[in-house]
């Protein structure tokens, strides 16, 4: 039996959606052909269609006054009329879709990748359930300000390490649009996408509120990671529990939903969340000034681990400013393995999205290109979708390999006098002592980690 | 949520008077207004036709569901009006428009008056819903049938 999916959707959503919905329903059981239709009115999505029920379909009807979304659709036939001709004749049309798949006539659409990617990873996501799919959800739109944030500061570090310094120059401007945009919002985004899993459109406005509260108190990704979970499931016991009398209900999603609910996320975030993250910054840091004279090896691993540990939380921020404000003291080591440190994760990730395909999603695959250059620039955050995505393996995979890079380049006495840059600072004369033995470092912890990812991840599931 | 609460046998007329679609529409918001559904019938109108513009709610088949979703709507109703002799309302399929069904809804409305709206909805597609409405000697009848959807 052919089978055929359609969508129907119309401007005001109340009446001629379903009409076309029901034509298209009734015309299908006359000449017995099997069909599903999404209806896109104004109750929402309903009946909506499956990855596999695409997939399945001979065809594909749009009949639609609105802009139906053809991107998941690609490389069907697909014939696309107004809504009121699936109302007026659903048959001919029926048969129209099905004369085309006839022909193999397949329509072009041009699915950018990440439409792609989140298809294919989609089609994973419906497998699993609960919080795994919350994260995933969170983690699969943070992807591209990831890319995007960490590629420009990349690029920035094409005109010099500090030429971002400059005020007006692009690469000033690269920094801007990589450094204090894209990455700024990657926590929030991070949240909001956890809570809208959680608790639908309700749960965006406190989950990227807290998102950005995780960030500016320092809570990094796992803040974020944090704030989500809290503000989708908050958000949702208000919804449920909440009870207005019918003619107040109006306000529940215009006024008492997001105030609420981020009101609560915000006092948590701030009064429960921050004093501890500040007491682990301050503690790490005044540890590391006494670990000072301690065996440079063992500071370097220690350094190394804090730093892949939570990319831009407070223990990674401890271990980098701890390095950073040596260099006032003519002291560089401990710079050298913190960078070294910082640039594994990403590397390793790369190497081993390539080497173990068949422990990663497509689209981790697909970010492990991108890692490739975030590594190589000291942009550690391009690790932090791996790690978002599947917290337990990752991070202690990460983190031995950054500790060992740590470790060999304190070893080594690798010196280094700039602060950041990865290998953009390597061509400058006098900023790297031992490059030879720093890029073995760096190359030890790589394969480190990625050995680690291959023993610690298993293999997914098909 | 039941059927009679949007639409009752006040809001029914089975002999519209009009002889085109722009009358048709205003003659339908009219009913609206002597039952107080609406605050502002000049907007309401305004709606309607602005819906029109966008594509005709002439479905074909002999129906026509004009519809508008604003806030000078109060409450979610139908208005159900019958025309013997046939509207031309610009249809679909050009054929002559006999049943009429105003929807108004306010702009923050509840899923269960929506669901309910596209339920009848769906039915206008089938052919012995529509006829029965035809046939139906009076308001009371029309209101039966549409209990039972």
């Amino acid at each position: 039996m052919k089978k055929i999916v359609a969508v129907t959707s119309c401007p005001t959503g109340i009446a001629h959606t379903y009409m076309a919905s029901e034509s298209l329903e009734e015309a299908a059981k006359k000449m017995d052909v099997q069909m599903k239709v999404e209806t896109q009115g104004s109750v929402g999505v309903e009946n909506e269609l499956s990855e596999q029920d695409i997939k399945e379909a001979d065809a594909v009807i749009i009949a639609a006054d609105t802009n139906v979304s053809h991107e998941r659709f690609g490389g069907k036939s697909i014939v696309e009329v107004a809504v009121a001709d699936a109302i007026d004749d659903a048959e001919s049309l029926i048969n129209q879709a099905l004369e085309k798949a006839e022909k193999g006539e397949k329509t072009e659409v041009k699915a950018n990748l990440q439409g792609q990617v989140s298809d294919e990873k989609s089609k994973r996501k419906a497998k699993r359930s609960g919080p795994y799919k919350h994260l995933m959800t969170g983690v699969s739109f943070m992807l591209p300000f990831v890319v995007a944030g960490g590629l420009s500061i990349a690029l920035s570090f094409v005109f010099g390490i500090n030429a971002a310094e400059q005020e007006g120059s692009l690469a000033a401007a690269l920094m801007q649009i990589g450094g204090s945009s894209a990455f700024a919002l990657m926590v929030p985004i991070l949240a909001g996408y956890i809570a809208f899993s959680i608790a639908d459109r309700p749960g965006i406005a406190p989950g990227m509120i807290g998102g950005m509260l995780a960030s500016s108190i320092g809570a990094g990704f796992l803040g974020g990671i944090i704030a989500g979970f809290l503000a989708g499931y908050v958000t949702q016991w208000l919804k449920e529990h909440i009870k207005l009398p019918e003619n107040l209900q109006g306000l529940m999603p215009v006024l008492v939903l997001p105030f609420l609910s981020s009101l609560i996320i915000g006092l948590l975030m701030i009064y429960l969340i921050g004093p501890p993250v500040e007491g682990i910054m301050t503690g790490l840091e005044s540890w590391l000034q006494g670990m000072t004279d301690a065996n440079a090896v063992l500071l370097g691993l220690i350094l190394g681990a804090m730093m892949a540990f939570d990319m831009g939380g407070p223990v990674n921020k401890a271990a980098y400013t701890f390095s950073v404000g040596l260099l006032g003291s003519e002291i560089y080591g401990p710079m050298a393995a913190v960078m070294a440190a910082g640039m594994t994760p990403p590397l390793g990730l790369a190497l081993a999205t390539l080497l173990f395909k068949n422990r990663f999603t497509n689209q981790e695959i697909e970010a492990g290109k991108p890692a490739w250059f975030m590594g190589i620039s000291f942009i550690t955050e391009g690790a932090i979708p791996f790690a978002a995505a599947d917290p337990i393996r990752v991070i202690p995979s990460i983190m031995t390999g950054s500790a060992i890079t740590g470790a060999l380049s304190m070893l080594f006495g690798v010196g280094l006098k700039a602060p950041h840059g990865g290998i953009f600072v390597l061509p400058i004369p006098n900023v790297v002592t031992n490059l030879g033995f720093y890029a073995l470092a760096i190359i030890a912890g790589t394969i480190v980690t990625t050995f680690m990812l291959r023993l610690l991840k298993p293999k997914l599931a098909e | 949520m039941e059927v009679n609460e949007f639409i009752n046998q006040n809001l029914i007329k089975m002999n519209l008077e009009s002889k085109d679609k722009d009358s048709v529409i205003k003659e339908m918001i009219e009913i609206m207004a002597e039952n107080e559904i609406i605050t502002d019938k000049e907007e309401v109108i305004k709606k309607a036709m602005e819906r029109e513009e966008k594509g005709t709610t002439g479905v074909g088949k002999g129906v026509a569901i004009p519809h508008v979703k604003s806030d000078a709507v109060k409450r979610p109703a139908v208005a159900f009006g019958r025309s013997d002799a046939g509207i031309d309302y610009g249809s679909m399929d050009e054929k002559l428009s006999h049943l009429f069904f105003l929807i108004t809804v306010p702009e923050e409305s509840h899923d269960e008056h929506l669901k309910l709206l596209a339920q009848l909805s769906r039915n206008l597609v089938h052919d012995d819903f529509r006829d029965s409405l035809l046939e139906a000697k009076d308001a009371e009848e029309v209101m039966n049938i549409l209990e039972n959807i």
